[in-house]
């Protein structure tokens, strides 16, 4: 039973037992896996707060041959956004992240990129709050790299341009299509949005938010992505419901 | 597998729904009160049917109590003043025990999880905020868990009840961060409600 060293995000973590907690994490070389931290809930732990939503961490693991949870023996900290879940709006994007993510990945899949996404992400929320256009990054980049993105401004059809005019979308097939080609049940998604996605897909984020784009654009790419997001997770993502709940300051 | 018969399979399956106990242990117990006097697991039955059908929740603070209003809310030596605000029921069990605090309480019935789809409209903030309205009450003590849901709750509570001038603090020094309040011993939970600080 080897000992792993490896650089991981913790995704999300469930009591277990008597003191235990289930840790879902992302390893950095070995993509999704589920593991055991044993005594991590009682107050002598030697976890402390290495385990919460989305802690960057070095984490030392046994793999077990014949079970699929792997026994976690020991965290450091990296990197931890415990402090940016203080404020419930900005936990709410921090919680989809977690959900999204550990929804598409399969276990064990490698996944680098989805990996240094969700950091950048984070560290997006730290630093600007919970900004849509920090949301509409992370989820339009997920659809990227779960390749389910077609051309922004291409009819996937008649191969039209499509410029300043809306282009139509259904979640589940991966090209746009201009108005002639559209289903009458197709959602709209307009230029300035597809704009907005061409700008996400060609820069960083730090750009972007220079740039300041509009909230509306970003909350209708946000809300494009995540269509096509639980299309292929095949449920509704329970924390997308709660995006703009609860009292503003 | 071997199926047991009918009975014990549903005593099994009823056991497993409890939290923290899996397939195993369920088998454990089931086979442990098969074996006991008929009396004694009688008498686990009928405890469990008496506490479903007596206990209801406070209809003030909502902790879970055989009379309405609870203890904690009628006791004529408690301390009006103050409301200490917990997760769950049990919690205050771990607040009585250190014999530091005679306030009244408040439960939330969880904390903001944004994970399991819980806002704050699914938690009992509204009846607090209803208490808070009549200016008896002077300082609103936060005792949810230490950990990122429990803090969160506690930071949304705090934006929410200053602007009606209480004072709200927030319990400190002692409990780790990452813990359950469930598992603090005394001294410790003692220790957290000294170092509570202002929010
Ligand atoms: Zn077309
Ligand atoms: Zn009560």
């Amino acid at each position: 039973m080897p000992l792993k060293e490896s650089e991981a995000i913790v995704l999300r973590s469930f009591p277990l037992g008597e003191g235990d907690r289930l840790v879902s994490f992302l390893d950095r070389q070995s993509g999704r896996l589920r593991g055991v931290a044993r005594g991590a809930r009682l107050p002598k732990s030697r976890f402390g707060s290495t385990l919460e939503l989305l802690s960057h961490i070095r984490i030392w693991y046994f793999e077990r041959e014949t079970r699929d949870l792997v026994r976690i023996n020991q965290c450091e900290l990296i990197e931890s956004f415990l402090d940016v879940q203080s404020d419930y709006q900005a936990g709410i994007i921090l919680a989809l992240v977690s959900e999204v993510t550990e929804a598409i990945l399969g276990e064990r899949e490698v996944a680098d990129a989805q990996f240094r996404l969700v950091l950048l992400t984070a560290r997006g929320v730290r630093q600007h709050g919970p900004s849509p256009v920090v949301l509409a990054y992370f989820c339009l980049w997920t659809v990227r790299l779960g390749g389910w993105l077609g051309s922004l401004d291409q009819c996937s059809r008649c191969g039209r341009a499509m410029e300043h005019e809306p282009a139509y979308f259904s979640a589940g097939s991966p090209g746009l299509l201009c108005g002639q080609c559209r289903q009458e049940w197709m959602r709209a998604i307009s230029p300035s949005a597809r704009m907005l996605g061409r700008q996400i897909l060609s820069g960083t984020l730090d750009r972007l938010l220079q740039e300041n784009p509009s909230k509306i654009s970003s909350n209708e790419i946000s809300s494009f992505a995540l269509d096509i997001l639980e299309h292929h997770m095949e449920r509704k993502l329970v924390t997308r419901k709660l995006l703009g709940t609860g009292v503003n300051e | 597998m071997p199926d047991f018969a009918e009975p014990v399979e549903r005593l099994i399956d009823q056991l497993k729904r409890l939290p923290g106990i899996g397939a195993k242990t369920a088998q454990r117990l089931a086979f442990h009160i098969l074996r006991i006097a008929p009396e004694d697991a009688l008498a686990l039955a009928d405890a469990i049917r008496d506490a479903k059908s007596n206990m209801r929740f406070c209809s003030v603070c909502n902790n879970i109590t055989d009379a309405d209003p609870c203890l904690y809310c009628t006791g004529p030596t408690r301390n009006r003043k103050m409301i200490c605000v917990v997760e769950e029921p049990h919690n205050i069990m771990a607040i009585e025990k250190t014999r530091q605090y005679s306030g009244l309480y408040h439960v939330l019935g969880g904390a903001l999880a944004p994970l399991r789809g819980i806002g704050p409209d699914q938690l009992h903030l509204k009846s607090l905020i209803e208490r808070l309205k009549g200016g008896a009450v002077e300082e609103i003590i936060i005792a949810t868990n230490p950990n990122a849901e429990g803090e969160a709750t506690a930071m949304y509570l705090s934006k929410l009840i200053k602007p009606l001038g209480v004072r709200v603090t927030r319990i400190g020094v002692g409990i780790p961060v990452g813990s359950d309040l469930e598992y603090a011993d005394e001294v410790t939970m003692m220790k957290a409600m000294e170092g509570r600080r202002d929010l």
